[in-house]
C-alpha cells in the first residue's frame, strides 16, 4: 500500500490535499465571512459602480487588503484638498476614501461637511469668480454633500452623525427648511439622537409654508410634555404660530413672551459736560 | 546459551522519536538567531519613524478624528510590515541554509525534516511576534500621549465654559476614548499576526520546492494578492462577464487553491471602535491552526524525499 503511494508523483498528492482542504474549508470561510461582516469587522467588497470609479492606486490597494492604510492616507489628501480649496478633488478623494471604507462613518461625515458647509461657504466668499458661476457651484457643492449623505445612509442606515451634518447643509446653506425639518424628524427615532432634534423638527416644520398647524400642534405637543420643554425658543416659536393661525387666547399658552420680559439694555447715562450741558 | 556482545562496528540502535520539541525549539532559535544577523529588526526604524510623522500631522478635524487617522494609518502600516515581512524572512530561510551548507549539517544529525520545517516556521512567527509587539508598544504610547493630550485639553475648554454640562462633557470624552488606546486594540494585533502566520506557512511550502528566494517571493506575493480579491474579483468578473459558466469554474478553482485571507482583515473593524465578536476572534484562530497543519504537511510531503 505504501509502495503504491510512494509510486504516486508527489506533485498531484500535494494538489490532491490542497483541493481536498479547499473544499472543506470553503463553506465554513463563507459562513465566518459573513457573520465578521454582519458584526462589522470586515468591510464588504466595494460596489460595482465604485469600482469603475477608483484610481488604480486605490483599487490595487483594494486588491491588496490595504484598505485601512490607503484610506488612512488618502484622508491626509483629503485634508490636504480642503486647504488648497480643491473642491473638486476633494470629491474625487472623498469618493475613493468612502469607497475603501464604506462602514466608516467619520468619512461620511466628512465628506459632507467639507462640501456641504466649507465648499460653499467658499463660493459665497470667493470674489475672483462671476457671481452666477458662483451661485452655480454652491447648488453643485451643496447638491453633492447631499448625494454622498444618501449613500452614507445607505450603508449606515442608523447614522444619526450623516443625519446631522445633512440637515445642517439644508439649514445653515440651503435654507431648505422642509428637508431640514424632515432630517431632523427621522433623526430624533435613534437612542442616540440629540436632545434638540426633537424641537428642531418642530422649529423648521415652523417655517414651511402651509405647515404652520401641523408645526404648531407639534410643538404645543412638545411643551405639553411638562417643565423641562418650556425653554426659551419653544416658547417663542409657539407664540409666534399663535398669532399667525389666530389661535383662541383662551387656548393659547400661558407665559409671556420670553423676550417681552427682558431686561432692555440700558443706554448710559448722559454725563454732564463742564458748564453744564448734556447732550440728550 | 551464548551471549552476543554487539559489536563496536554495528549501527547504533537507538530510536530517534518522530517529534522532539527540543529538537524543533533549538531550530527555532537558530532561526531567531539567524534572523536577527540579518539585521531584520532595523524596519522597526521605519516603523517608528512613520509614527514621528504622522504625530507631527495636525489636520483641521476633530480630536477623535485626528486619534482615528493615526490609528487606522499605524494599524494598517503595522499590517503590512508583519506580512511582508512573513514572505521575504520565510522565504529566505531555506534557501540560505542551503547556501550555507547548515542544511546539510542539520538533516545528517537525527533531526526529521517535519522538525525542520516546523523549526523555521515557529522561528519565523517569533520574530513576527516580538516585532508586532516592539510596533504596537510604539503605536499605544503615541496614542496614549494624544489622547491623554485632547482629554486634558477638552476638559480645560468644556469646563471652562458655562454652556455645557457635565453630561456634554463625558459625552465628548468618551467620543475621545473610543477612538483612543483600547485593550480591544490587542486583538486587531492579533490578527496581523494570523494573517502574517498564513502567508509564512505558505511561503514556507511554496520555498520547499522553489527554485529560489525570488520565485518563493513572487510567487508569495502574488497568492496573498489573489487570497485578499477574491471576493472582490469574483463579484466584480462576474458582473463583467455576465455570470460566465467559464469564469464561474475558474473562480472556483482559484478560492478552493488559494487561502482567502480578506477574512484576515477583521482588524479593520475593531481599529475603527467595532465590538469584539470573541467566538468569531477563536474561529478565526483555529482557522488559523488548520491553515498552519495543512500547509506544514503539504511542505513535508514536498520537502522529504528532497535531495540536496
Amino acid at each position: 500500500m505504501v509502495s503504491f503511494f510512494r509510486k504516486i508523483p508527489r506533485t498531484i498528492v500535494v494538489l490532491v490535499v490542497l483541493a481536498a482542504f479547499g473544499l472543506a474549508r470553503t463553506p465554513f470561510e463563507n459562513r465566518l465571512g459573513e457573520q465578521l461582516i454582519e458584526a462589522k469587522l470586515v468591510v464588504p467588497p466595494p460596489g460595482m459602480t465604485v469600482l469603475d470609479q477608483m484610481g488604480q492606486s486605490a483599487l490595487m490597494a483594494t486588491l491588496g487588503g490595504l484598505r485601512p492604510l490607503v484610506a488612512g492616507f488618502l484622508s491626509l489628501r483629503g485634508y490636504e484638498n480642503f486647504s488648497e480649496k480643491n473642491w473638486d478633488e476633494l470629491r474625487q478623494t472623498y469618493q475613493v476614501i468612502t469607497a475603501l471604507e464604506p462602514l466608516e462613518e467619520s468619512h461620511w461625515v466628512n465628506a459632507i461637511w467639507h462640501l456641504g458647509i466649507n465648499a460653499t461657504a467658499n463660493m459665497e466668499l470667493d470674489r475672483k469668480l462671476p457671481g452666477f458661476e458662483r451661485k452655480r457651484r454652491f447648488h453643485n457643492y451643496a447638491q453633492q454633500a447631499i448625494e454622498f449623505a444618501e449613500k452614507g445612509l445607505e450603508q449606515i442606515p442608523d447614522s444619526v452623525p450623516i443625519r446631522k451634518q445633512l440637515a445642517e447643509v439644508y439649514r445653515e446653506k440651503l435654507k431648505d427648511w422642509e428637508n431640514a425639518a424632515r432630517v431632523y424628524g427621522e433623526m430624533m427615532e435613534f437612542d442616540d439622537a440629540p436632545q434638540y432634534a426633537e424641537r428642531f423638527h418642530g422649529y423648521f416644520l415652523a417655517k414651511v409654508p402651509g405647515k404652520e398647524q401641523e408645526a404648531y400642534d407639534y410643538l404645543k405637543g412638545l411643551y405639553d410634555e411638562g417643565e423641562h420643554q418650556h425653554l426659551p425658543t419653544l416658547i417663542f416659536e409657539i407664540r409666534r404660530l399663535e398669532e399667525e393661525l389666530k389661535i383662541p387666547y383662551p387656548r393659547r399658552i400661558p407665559e409671556a413672551d420670553p423676550d417681552a420680559n427682558r431686561a432692555r439694555p440700558q443706554k448710559p447715562k448722559p454725563q454732564a459736560l463742564p458748564g453744564g450741558i448734556v447732550i440728550p | 546459551m551464548s551471549q552476543t556482545t554487539p559489536s563496536a562496528f554495528e549501527p547504533a540502535t537507538k530510536t530517534v522519536s518522530p517529534l522532539s520539541l527540543r529538537r524543533v525549539m533549538v531550530i527555532a532559535s537558530s532561526s531567531v538567531t539567524q534572523l536577527v544577523r540579518m539585521k531584520t529588526f532595523y524596519f522597526l526604524l521605519a516603523f517608528a519613524a512613520i509614527i514621528v510623522v504622522l504625530m507631527s500631522l495636525n489636520p483641521p478635524t476633530t480630536p477623535a478624528g485626528v486619534l482615528s487617522t493615526i490609528k487606522r494609518i499605524s494599524f494598517g502600516t503595522m499590517d503590512v510590515f508583519a506580512w511582508l515581512f512573513a514572505i521575504v524572512s520565510t522565504a529566505l530561510l531555506i534557501p540560505k541554509d542551503i547556501e550555507d551548507r547548515t542544511l546539510y549539517t542539520i538533516l545528517s544529525k537525527p533531526v526529521r525534516r517535519i522538525e525542520y520545517l516546523i523549526g523555521k516556521l515557529l522561528g519565523v512567527l517569533w520574530v513576527i511576534a516580538v516585532s508586532l509587539l516592539v510596533m504596537y508598544g510604539v503605536c499605544a504610547l503615541a496614542l496614549w500621549s494624544r489622547e491623554t493630550l485632547y482629554i486634558a485639553e477638552e476638559l480645560e475648554a468644556m469646563n471652562a465654559d458655562a454652556r455645557y454640562s457635565a453630561e456634554n462633557v463625558g459625552a465628548q470624552i468618551a467620543l475621545i476614548e473610543q477612538q483612543g488606546l483600547r485593550p480591544e486594540l490587542g486583538i486587531a494585533v492579533l490578527a496581523s499576526f494570523l494573517k502574517a502566520a498564513v502567508v509564512a506557512s505558505v511561503t514556507i511550502f511554496l520555498s520547499t520546492f522553489a527554485s529560489s528566494s525570488l520565485f518563493s517571493i513572487i510567487i508569495s506575493v502574488l497568492v496573498f494578492i489573489i487570497g485578499h480579491a477574491h471576493t472582490m474579483a469574483t463579484s466584480f468578473w462576474l458582473y463583467q462577464t455576465d455570470n460566465s459558466l467559464f469564469v464561474q469554474l475558474l473562480l472556483k478553482v482559484v478560492k478552493i487553491f488559494i487561502p482567502n485571507f480578506q477574512l484576515y482583515s477583521f482588524s479593520h473593524g475593531i481599529i475603527q471602535g467595532e465590538a469584539v465578536a470573541y467566538s468569531l476572534v477563536w474561529q478565526m484562530t483555529g482557522l488559523t491552526g488548520v491553515y498552519l497543519v495543512v500547509f506544514l504537511f503539504l511542505s513535508l510531503l514536498v520537502f522529504i524525499d528532497k535531495e540536496f
